[in-house]
């Protein structure tokens, strides 16, 4: 079916996401946590900032990651202190800018999950002798478990989707940074339209079966307190 | 093991001040108008609201020389008017929640279900429970840890009359061993708990004092209410089952309560007399249909206008209120120190 460099693009993309959504789950908990939670000068600014990728357009972003992760950058200098060349075209670079490109889709959902817990059930928990890391394990966990559901799903379909970031940063290096849509892109600007149609079948696939198992867990009774 | 407390906070634009000590055992209630700072003034003993001072329960510094023992570390349990229980855990996982946190045994979990009388209910999601069971859940859920302290909140104001009577009873017995703190509006749940009465004024505790004594106060905000009550505290004796009325020893005098099961005699009982139901004469009147007179000695008056007045009376070691008219106290020529006999038209167990 498909070709063995479209499979390896398919691995790539899907280790990208796994990776990035793991990645901001750990990151954005405390922080989508902090964001619902207090409200301090300079936190709509901030949370700006973190919508930004929603709105910015994949390519401008890829523009400053390029800049940013290229030999003159701070990537660059983070690269060479790491003993490689550059992060830019490198796997480590997809990573870095996946995690800014998708943090709006996990951070919100989880900020929105914190934001309606109940208070009252956290204080209780407190007085039943649990400390603050146990409350967030048995208590703001599974309570959240729709938003963590929904940050994970989002976060991984968008890491999937990802284009204009992942050309302006990743190149195409099979292996490395060539991901689906990028070889999509390369079976259309090539006339490979049997490729490209199989490529992008599966990739269709993949995405329904993802939001249709999220939106039926979602719709799970008693899932929601 | 009692609880000393001084602490000032602040909550919106109110000065909490409180200063005092909790008695050993004995529920003292804590009230006052809303937005007096009830709450608050809970909430910071708990732990959950930022407050300066000193505070210790048996000698366990929780506040003070520059450290506050976080609410996890408190030895207490808390009960607000909301059952606010954990809302993804069924009966049974809120009650180990609290069991496997403080460490407590599986018999002790046993016993608090059984005096909660849960057992049937541990199963169930807690968003199926009536108002009644999530409140008793959140009170077995309070006294699972062992608390050394219970601090309740109005915890039930949004209960029926049967609901309300099974909790205050096990409230009570409680305090038998720890002490209690418990705000509430509710004049019948006070007469019925309270050992100890502490009033709030505007963020600050401004008065504390034992219940009878509170209750008879003629400065304080209890007599101006409709149904200003005094309790008073008496020993069942015999029962009369062809009236239906049981015996009471109140000092040397008897008192008759109309009850339609006897009491155990010899055991200490609680009555509540209600201002408006004792009325007053000179002599003692044989040929009345009330069961109830008593020779009293007027102590104090005060004027509640309009035309009515509150007659605080000595009966031997005790303190009983009379509301009558002023035109009666002009005729009767009330003074401090009179001896009077007070009938008493209704008396009820608190």
């Amino acid at each position: 079916m498909l070709s063995e460099g479209d499979w390896l693009a398919l691995w790539v993309s899907i280790k990208l996401a796994l990776v990035t959504t793991g990645l901001l789950l750990l990151v954005c908990s405390p922080l989508a946590w902090w964001l619902a939670r207090r409200r301090l000068p300079g936190q709509a600014l901030l949370e700006a900032l973190l919508a930004l990728p929603l709105v910015l357009p994949p390519s401008v972003l890829g523009f400053y990651l390029l800049l940013a992760l290229g030999p003159q950058g701070p990537g660059g200098w983070l690269a060479g202190w790491l003993g490689l060349r550059s992060l830019a075209f490198s796997f480590t670079g997809l990573v870095i800018g996946s995690l800014i490109y998708s943090l709006p889709f996990v951070l919100q959902p989880l900020k929105n999950a914190f934001a309606t817990l109940d208070r009252g059930q956290l204080e209780m928990a407190s007085l039943a002798g649990a400390r603050p890391l146990d409350r967030f394990f048995s208590l703001v966990l599974p309570q959240s478990r729709a938003g963590y559901a929904a940050a994970a799903m989002l976060g991984f379909a968008h890491t999937l989707g990802e284009f204009g970031v992942v050309l302006m940063i990743g190149g195409s290096l099979p292996g490395e940074t060539r991901v689906a849509s990028v070889a999509l892109y390369e079976h259309v600007e090539a006339g490979d339209y049997a490729n490209g149609h199989r490529l992008a079948l599966v990739l269709v696939a993949m995405s329904v079966v993802m939001l249709w198992a999220l939106f039926r867990w979602q719709r799970r009774p008693g899932l929601t307190p | 093991m009692s609880l000393q407390l001084a602490l000032t906070g602040q909550v919106g634009n109110l000065a909490i001040r409180a200063q005092g000590r909790l008695p050993e055992r004995g529920v003292t209630v804590l009230f006052g108008r809303s937005g007096a700072g009830k709450s608050t003034l809970l909430r910071m003993i708990a732990g959950l609201h930022p407050c300066e001072g000193a505070m210790e329960l048996g000698g366990s510094v929780w506040l003070g020389e520059g450290r506050s023992l976080p609410p996890w570390q408190r030895p207490l349990g808390m009960m607000f008017q909301k059952p606010t229980l954990f809302s993804h855990l069924d009966v049974a996982g809120n009650l180990q929640y609290v069991a496997r946190r403080r460490r407590v045994s599986d018999e002790h979990v046993q016993r608090v279900i059984a005096q909660t009388d849960l057992a049937p209910l541990r199963q169930r999601r807690v968003q199926t429970l009536s108002g009644g069971e999530a409140q008793r859940v959140a009170l077995a859920r309070a006294l699972l840890g062992k608390p050394r302290l219970l601090l309740l909140d109005e915890p039930l104001s949004a209960l029926d009359q049967t609901g309300k009577q099974m909790l205050l009873e096990l409230i009570a017995r409680c305090a038998a061993d720890i002490p209690v703190l418990y705000v509430t509006h509710d004049l019948d749940e006070l007469l019925a708990l309270a050992d100890q009465l502490w009033l709030m004024e505007q963020g600050a505790v401004v008065s504390q004092m034992p219940l009878q004594q509170a209750l008879a106060q003629l400065d304080g905000p209890l007599v101006q209410r409709q149904d200003a009550s005094a309790v008073l505290s008496a020993t069942a004796g015999r029962y009369d089952p062809e009236h239906h009325l049981q015996a009471l020893q109140l000092a040397e005098h008897g008192v008759w309560l109309p009850a339609l099961k006897p009491l155990t005699a010899g055991d200490p009982v609680r009555i509540r007399i209600a201002a408006r139901d004792v009325s007053l004469c000179l002599s003692r009147v044989t040929d009345s249909s009330i069961l109830n007179i008593l020779p009293v000695e007027v102590v104090a008056v005060r004027e509640l206008p309009p035309g009515q007045v509150m007659v605080q009376l000595r009966l031997a070691d005790q303190l009983l209120l009379a509301r009558i008219s002023s035109r009666s106290r002009q005729q009767l020529g009330l003074f401090p120190g009179q001896s009077l006999y007070a009938q008493i038209k209704a008396v009820a167990l608190a």
